[in-house]
């Protein structure tokens, strides 16, 4: 029996919660304390789980499967690919560093704020759950599961108009995950059909492949799985819960839902969507393509038309969804790793984006672009982290996400240049909708109303990591790709569409100067 | 005799293969040239207060430290055989995804070596000039660090050798522009501009994308090597549409129609910056891109036309708001666009004009940024005054700005022996030869230019004094006129490059031969000819703004229409108003209306339409038992229609 | 001249009646001769330990249940057949035993009313009199629990008509015996009565038509007959359908919920609790035997009526309750609305892919009764405890901010909402998943679509009160949470730690269910 890192990756951070509620109330720092501890511990869990991972060894990595529920041929099963392991990395990262940044938002909630962290922990370990899992049961499950512990967190600790949007989130995600469950429990009457019934991944993929359902039946199916997807991710025009959630919940709250939770969305498309259902995601990509290209754009253009930050916010990563769906159902290596690269840039970039909003918000008292100006000049380094998170969400090159957006847009370049073409001119647009709040808020002369000390040394820790690694990624993006390629590969010869050639074949000879 | 003909290229005389050799020895430092700025660069912006003190010190340091490993490298270069003149430098796997590979990797052939040179060389005298311009500026740390980061991304733009690589630099150095012409942000106008510049930037370099992702799509690589090998089996069609993408993003860097409005705005940021960015290197990466992809141009003569069309239009364009501006900087900036229109007419030309596009490139880096430090000098003199109605009779006071201003003065109006002269007189020539309309358009240039550069001087140095006694102007500080003499003298004898025909023998392994042209006149009848226009171009300015004409403190609001279109930059900012921005806002605000009220609207209708049902269907609970029996009769009933259904139907 | 011929009685098979049945008799002499001072703790005793024993031996009845049918299913006929003692009965015995302890519980708790029962001695009985105050209902609930377990045993149409009315009397009684509002409460047993009247009627109608049909009250003599006919007899097929309607009636599905929610309203909580969980759980038990095992073979004639039924229910269930200000009756409506999840899991008509491995649709059904019958019965016990000066406060505003008033309680509650609404780690997703399975396996997967929507529309009510106990602030004074003795709290904690083993490893419980195995004849 190997060492369970997977089960140990969910179980710590489910541990720290269960340790918060049972810890006394009110104790000044102290939940925080240990939410950062075992945050901190899952950190350094996963990071050894990554480096027992071979990027060229079998698809499913630190697997671990017993039985759950032999009648419905449930198993709790876990293993990661390359894409699973980044976006469990992803969510380990992350975690820490919203621990760290919203110190005290725990304290205006409704309860206290051990319930504040213990509902972080708790979404932490689901989320981990959730990329992990390996069995389609169980993934639903947890997927399902992940709503609660956001909802109380947007509804217990966020601002105004708190209790709408989490209803609001809620019902949206419940539409899309009781579709989901339809189609669900259609996966089980296939692979009862095909024989004994498994939920496992790989079983399925056997029961689907080996014609175990009609054509139409699995256009059905799929569109239950991608629907739930779609308004998880979100994507155009199932997005309108995001702004609202992403204003009302604290900026931690945020991080955790755009960066984490909604990359179940994508991560369910390229693992679930393409895996189980190749024909119909085939059949599905020229409408996917078009909805995704058209996120984009309108993603951009609502952004730029946002009075409230961190509204804007959301609706820029409504276009960088775009991105990422357009990747993966474009069916290249490049678009495909370019999205699962995305999946984490964007994490990590609209992360910092999110929290140092709320670190302004938090001084000025107010999330509207026009109560600031000249920022810039009481706190320089808010400031410059600003631009720094606004440039990566711009995707300059040299920062993380161009290279995830280059590859996104390339690999649909082969496949649909007008989708390209219209994708590409989301470039200028993100440069507009950056620039225009940074300049409103930032620049100009500074408004005496507002008193902004700089960045206190608890939050620029919290950010540092966040800026070292949209640098690093940036210029050294192999290391994750390294380990997506891979996995995208083998997601798309199950597709199997085979990756279109170069239409001139480069001479030998000035192969080798690469 | 043709009016419009590009002169077909044969394959020899065009495509000019990338095939270097891997680095060694002195050439193995190449990533010193540009780590260096880097980590300066990092140093001044992280440290904080602490690097106070030395920041001016290391940002100088840097930039020369780079210069000398380039002049190192150049000479090592030069040591070098004809043919393996290309020298590049792996440094790391950037990605590899699918059958797509780039690595990081320095290119270091004649073509770089000249821009490491120029950058490296000039940067380090504004450098220097910064020092005691920004003297009084609390924030010179930023400056610096800035500066440097602009020189890294200059540096990797003209290393690069892959088009994304390429692209790193190219908007790397967008990101500097922006940071420095909004470096006094605090003023709306500069913020303003540096967003401006940044967005119409981002508007070209969407031309550099669509060029990297067609060439991933026809050859599955981007880098110079692949794509100069395979170029040759492309079909003209996608060789023209990669020429005119990369013409798309050369227009944005260089601020040439139809993406000029950002430059003469850019020029709210500190002097020293418009000399080393908005003059000397960063808006001449648009030529640079062209020269660079000769082996693309080769295959697509269209793409050429385009691009001397552009030249030519931009250098007219660029010339004619020369002539209104009151502006001295704005003036500056005007030429600089002008002077880079014949750069791309030249580079449009093919392999007969690529070396002189290059050596007007350098050249103008050296009097431009000589003119605009010069101009620094006077403002620096007039506390900020930047209206040369405010000037007059500076000569006397500033003898050392003067004169080097003027050298500067000579070489861009082409006075015979003056850098300017031998690479403008080239490129009028080649210009002729490739058809009379970019031939006369050039020449005309040379006349316009000739008398908005006369005006410039005679409003700034002589003619009458119209500025307060409380400006006391005084020459400037010893550190910021040393680089105005070096400059002052490279602007004089730049034109020795052109000595024996050096600098096109040089840069043959980039631009293949000099493609031999025919002229229906002699050379020298010709540079006669353009020493006459230049002459009356001078003499018109002369009759205008000389000795004892006076010229009013505000400026005359009654003119004609010609004017008033110049001082409206030929109305360029009219026309994307009215084209892009007010419809756009328009656009967006419709948008947020609809994503507020029709889709969100949609979802509330929905719930409150179940809601609404709800409440219908309630009112059948009315609570009194006869109702309820009377459901459950008519429910028998249904129930046995439904059974009975089956069989009897 | 026909000899009398004796019957015989399997004692050993029907003993858990018997124990229930005596239970019963003890108790009403001990309301007769016991001294008041005492009634109340021996009453209890009483209770507690004749369900503890019937549950004993129904245990030992289940470890010896011998296979028929080559292990199709296990049991024998007792009674002449008039009872069947197989898988199905013995595991529906055992759900009802367990939920009636507990709900005996609840019905015995005391202290949140000042050490009072929930209930009134006799209707009639003034308030503040000593045969209001000193009155116990022991008597009646015994009565009950008996043709609860008989109902869906009942080997032939009489029996099971008998069961029915033995049910529903002493439940009339129940309802109308509330201590606090008196007068709502008498008026919902008013209702009750005449409609379960109403509806026997069609109930025996129905049964006297599918006897001229079959010449048998048999079930499993009817199932032949009606196998070995081809075409539906208009007779047969109408008397299906009026005995549906009888059975419906008693299930609560729509178009023949009517009472449910006027009746759940005013009865007093702890029954309200107990009909919604053992009620219909009998009622389901009694419509999978008469229509899997009589009418069988008919299915496809009776098919789209259920169809039809379960749309309707869930539709009504899920949409009416949306609107309801009244704790109760929006419990009341989601009771529909479940019904209606199980009438799809019921309809599929699925054998299961195996004997061991999968599920048939009748084992769904038991596990979704299972699953659903705890839930419920802890919500209600959590609404007996929130409380004001008048009693029970049941209108919904006065239940916003019991989150912070009562954090445990409202948790609990909020708790079996999420398990009614289906979300995963709790009973209700399991139940919901097998149902559906189940019935999309049976090939009714439109009714899994519409179910499914159906239960998004119920989520947002569910929602809606979580919303109100956790994220809005009390008005006026807010709600007071009694303090229950330990009655009560074992009832909630009972039904919280079923809820959630039942929605993490359900294994047990569903293997229970696949060897109850199929019906025997």
């Amino acid at each position: 029996m190997t060492f369970p890192w997977l089960s140990v990756l969910a179980g710590l951070p489910l541990l720290g919660a269960v340790a918060l509620v049972l810890l006394p109330r009110g104790r000044g720092a102290l939940a925080p304390r240990v939410a950062l501890g075992a945050s901190l511990v899952t950190l350094a869990v996963g990071v050894g789980a990554a480096l027992q991972y071979e990027p060229d060894g079998s698809r499913f990595q630190l697997t671990e499967e017993t039985d759950w529920i032999p009648a419905f041929g449930v198993h709790y099963a876990l293993g990661v690919d390359g894409i699973g392991l980044t976006l469990v990395l992803l969510t380990v990262v992350l975690t820490p560093v919203v621990v760290l940044a919203s110190w005290h938002d725990g304290d205006a909630g409704r309860w206290s704020s051990n319930a504040f962290f213990a509902w972080m922990l708790g979404l932490e370990g689901l989320a981990v759950g959730v990329f992990a899992a390996t069995d389609v049961f169980l993934f639903y499950v947890l997927f399902e599961a992940t709503l609660v512990p956001i909802y109380f967190l947007i509804g217990g600790f966020g601002g105004a108009r708190r209790s709408y949007a989490a209803v609001k989130f809620l019902l949206y995600s419940l539409v899309g995950g009781l579709l989901m469950l339809a189609s669900v429990v259609g996966l089980y009457v296939v692979s009862a059909d095909a024989g004994e019934p498994s939920y496992l991944f790989t079983d399925l993929v056997a029961a689907l492949s080996s014609g175990g359902v009609s054509e139409s039946t699995g256009r059905w199916l799929f569109l239950g799985f991608f629907i739930a997807f779609a308004v998880k991710a979100p994507m155009f025009p199932v997005h309108t819960w995001l702004p609202d959630a992403a204003a009302a919940g604290t900026p931690g709250t945020s991080v955790l839902l755009v960066s984490v939770l909604d990359k179940i969305g994508t991560f369910g498309m390229i693992r679930f969507c393409l895996g189980l259902f190749p024909e119909a995601s085939e059949w599905a990509s020229p409408v996917v393509i078009a909805l995704a290209a058209f996120s984009v754009v309108y993603g951009a253009l609502l952004a730029i038309g946002q009075t409230d930050i961190r509204r804007l916010i959301a609706y820029t990563s409504v276009s960088h969804f775009g991105f990422i769906v357009l990747g993966i159902f474009v069916f290249t290596s490049q678009g495909g790793s370019g999205s699962t690269l995305y999946m984490f840039n964007h994490g990590v970039s609209t992360a910092a984006l999110f929290l140092v909003t709320g670190m302004l918000v938090q001084r000025g008292g107010s999330a509207q672009i026009g109560d600031y100006g000249g920022v810039q000049k009481a706190a320089p380094v808010l400031a410059g982290v600003f631009l720094v998170a606004g440039l990566s969400s711009l995707s300059l090159p040299g920062l993380a996400p161009f290279v995830s957006e280059f590859l996104v847009l390339a690999g649909t370049f082969r496949v649909s240049v007008v989708a390209a073409v219209v994708a590409t001119s989301g470039v200028v647009l993100a440069a507009l909708y950056i620039l225009i709040v940074y300049q409103r808020t930032m620049n100009g002369p500074p408004r005496a109303d507002r008193a902004l000390p700089d960045l206190r040394l608890r939050e620029r820790v919290a950010l540092a990591p966040l800026l070292a690694l949209l640098l690093v990624l940036g210029l050294f993006p192999q290391l994750l790709l390294d380990v997506i390629d891979p996995a995208v590969s083998a997601t798309l010869e199950q597709v199997g569409v085979e990756q279109p050639e170069p239409d001139v074949s480069v001479p030998a000879a000035a192969e080798g100067g690469e | 005799m043709r009016a419009f003909v590009v002169n077909p290229l044969s394959a020899e005389e065009g495509a000019v293969p990338v095939v270097p050799a891997e680095a060694d020895g002195v050439f193995s430092l190449l990533w010193l040239i540009v780590a260096l700025p880097a980590l300066s660069a990092v140093v001044l912006l992280l440290a904080g207060r602490r690097a106070d003190r030395f920041a001016p010190v290391l940002g100088c340091l840097a930039p020369a430290a780079s210069f000398v490993i380039g002049v190192v490298a150049f000479v090592a270069l030069l040591g070098r055989g004809e043919e393996d003149r290309q020298v590049e430098q792996s440094l790391w796997t950037w990605l590899d995804v699918g059958d797509y590979t780039v690595s990081v990797g320095l290119l270091f052939d004649p073509l770089s070596a000249l821009f490491v040179l120029l950058i490296t060389g000039v940067g380090s005298l504004i450098h220097l000039y910064s020092v005691g311009y920004m003297a009084d500026d609390d924030r010179r740390r930023r400056f610096f660090g800035y500066m440097n980061l602009f020189v890294v991304a200059m540096l990797v733009l003209v290393l690069a050798d892959d088009y994304l690589v390429l692209f790193l630099g190219w908007e790397g150095v967008g990101l500097a522009s922006y940071l420095l012409i909004g470096f006094w942000a605090h003023k709306d106008s500069a913020a303003t501009a540096a967003k401006k510049a940044f967005v119409v930037n981002r508007v070209g370099d969407v031309g550099m994308a669509l060029a990297v992702m067609l060439m991933v799509t026809t050859f599955g690589a981007s880098s110079f090597v692949a794509v100069s090998a395979a170029m040759p089996e492309v079909s003209t069609a996608v060789a023209t549409a990669l020429g005119l993408l990369l013409l798309l993003a050369a227009c944005g860097k260089s601020a040439q129609v139809p993406l000029q409005s950002w430059l003469l705005d850019a020029m709210e940021g500190p002097t020293p910056v418009s000399a080393l960015i908005h003059a000397a290197t960063m808006v001449t990466a648009g030529v640079y891109l062209v020269v660079r992809s000769t082996f693309i141009y080769a295959e697509a003569p269209v793409a050429r036309t385009a691009v001397m069309v552009v030249g030519l239009v931009t250098l007219l364009f660029g010339a004619i708001l020369g002539c209104a501006k009151d502006d001295i900087k704005k003036v500056l900036a005007a030429s600089t666009m002008s002077q880079i229109g014949y750069m791309h007419l030249a580079a449009g030309i093919g392999p007969a004009g690529y070396a002189f596009a290059i050596f007007h490139l350098l050249a103008h880096g050296f009097f431009k940024a000589n003119m605009f430090l010069g101009a620094g000098s006077v403002m620096h003199a007039l506390d900020d005054e930047v209206d040369m109605r405010r000037y007059g009779a500076l000569a006397r006071i500033m003898p050392v700005t003067f004169a080097t201003f003027a050298a500067g003065y000579l070489a861009i109006i082409g006075f015979p022996g003056f850098s300017g002269f031998w690479s403008k007189d080239k490129i009028i020539e080649a210009a002729f030869a490739e058809g009379w309309v970019f031939g006369t358009g050039a020449l005309l240039g040379a006349g316009i230019t000739a008398f908005y550069m006369t005006r410039v001087m005679l409003m700034t140095f002589l003619g009458k004094r119209r500025w307060q006694d409380d400006a006391g102007p005084h020459e400037s500080p010893s550190v910021m006129t040393i680089p105005l003499m070096v400059l002052a003298a490279l602007s004089a004898v730049g034109g020795v490059l052109l000595l024996g025909g050096w600098i096109t023998g040089f840069l043959e392994p980039v631009t293949g031969p000099e493609g031999e042209h025919e002229l229906f006149v002699s050379p020298l009848v010709l540079t006669g000819l353009v020493t006459v226009v230049v002459l009356a171009g001078v003499a018109l300015a002369w009759m205008l703004f000389g000795r004892d004409a006076d010229i009013p403190e505000r400026a005359p609001q009654r003119v004609s229409f010609p004017v008033r279109a110049a001082r409206a930059d030929l109305f360029g900012d009219a026309f994307n108003e009215a084209v892009f921005m007010r419809p756009g806002q328009y656009l967006t605000r419709v948008l947020v209306w609809v994503d507020n009220k029709v889709i969100d609207g949609a979802v509330n209708g929905l719930a409150a339409l179940v809601g609404g049902t709800s409440g219908q269907v309630r009112r059948v609970q009315t609570g009194f038992v006869r109702s309820y029996a009377l459901t459950i009769l008519g429910g028998a009933l249904v129930a046995i229609v439904a059974t009975l259904a089956v069989t009897l139907s | 001249m026909f000899e009398f011929e004796q019957p015989t009685v399997e004692y050993a098979e029907i003993l858990p009646l018997l124990v229930v049945f005596g239970g019963a008799v003890v108790a009403v002499l001990v309301e007769a001769f016991v001294p008041r001072a005492w009634r109340y703790p021996v009453q209890l005793g009483i209770a507690v330990l004749t369900l503890l024993g019937a549950l004993a031996a129904t245990v030992d009845l289940a470890a010896g249940l011998d296979e028929v049918a080559d292990g199709a299913a296990r049991g024998t006929l007792a009674v002449e057949g008039a009872i069947v003692v197989d898988g199905p009965s013995v595991f529906l015995w055992g759900l009802l035993l367990v939920l009636s302890l507990v709900s005996a519980l609840l019905f015995g708790e005391r202290k949140v009313e000042a050490g009072l029962t929930a209930f009134a001695g006799q209707a009639a009985a003034l308030p503040g009199t000593d045969a209001e105050r000193e009155a116990s209902t022991r008597g009646i609930e015994h009565t009950e629990v008996f043709p609860l377990m008989l109902f869906p045993a009942s080997g032939d149409l009489l029996t099971l008509f008998v069961a029915r009315e033995v049910l529903s009397l002493p439940l009339y009684l129940l309802c109308g015996l509330a201590r606090r509002r008196r007068l709502l409460s008498q008026e919902s047993a008013m209702k009750y009565f005449l409609l379960g009247a109403f509806s026997s009627a069609f109930f025996l109608y129905g049964i006297a038509l599918v006897y001229g049909y079959a010449g048998s009250f048999d079930l499993a003599a009817i199932d032949t007959a009606v196998s070995s006919s081809t075409a539906g007899a208009p007779l047969l097929l109408v008397g299906v359908a009026l005995i549906a309607v009888g059975l419906l009636f008693k299930i609560g599905a729509a178009p023949f919920h009517a009472w449910t929610p006027d009746v759940y309203q005013g009865a007093p909580t702890a029954v309200t609790g107990f009909m919604a969980a053992c009620t219909k759980i009998a009622a389901f038990g009694a419509l999978l035997r008469v229509f899997y095992v009589a009418f069988g073979g008919a299915s496809w004639d009776w098919r789209p009526l259920i169809w039809i039924v379960a749309v309707a229910t869930m539709v009504v269930g899920s949409l009416v309750a949306i609107t309801q200000t009244d704790i109760k009756r929006m419990l009341a409506y989601s009771s529909i609305a479940h019904a209606g999840f199980v009438l799809v899991g019921f309809v599929g008509l699925y054998a299961g892919t195996s004997a061991d491995t999968g599920f048939s649709s009748l084992s769904s059904v038991l596990f979704y009764l299972t699953t659903y019958g705890f839930s419920t019965l802890g919500a209600f016990a959590v609404v007996t405890l929130v409380r004001d000066a008048g009693g029970e406060t049941t209108h919904l505003s006065r239940w916003a901010g019991l989150g912070r008033e009562a954090p445990l309680t409202a948790g609990a509650f909020a708790f079996f909402l999420l398990a009614f609404a289906g979300i995963p780690l709790t009973s209700g997703f399991m139940g919901k998943w097998i149902v559906f399975a189940s019935a999309w396996a049976g090939g009714a997967w439109p009714l899994v679509v519409v179910a499914v929507l159906a239960s998004v529309v119920a989520a947002f009510f569910y929602v809606r009160v979580i919303v109100l106990m956790f994220f809005s602030d009390p008005v006026g004074d807010g709600p007071a949470v009694a303090v229950p003795s330990v009655l009560t709290s074992s009832v909630i904690v009972v039904a919280v730690l079923a809820t959630v083993l039942l929605g993490i490893v359900p294994g047990p419980v569903l293997d229970l269910a696949q060897q109850a195995g199929g019906f025997v004849r």
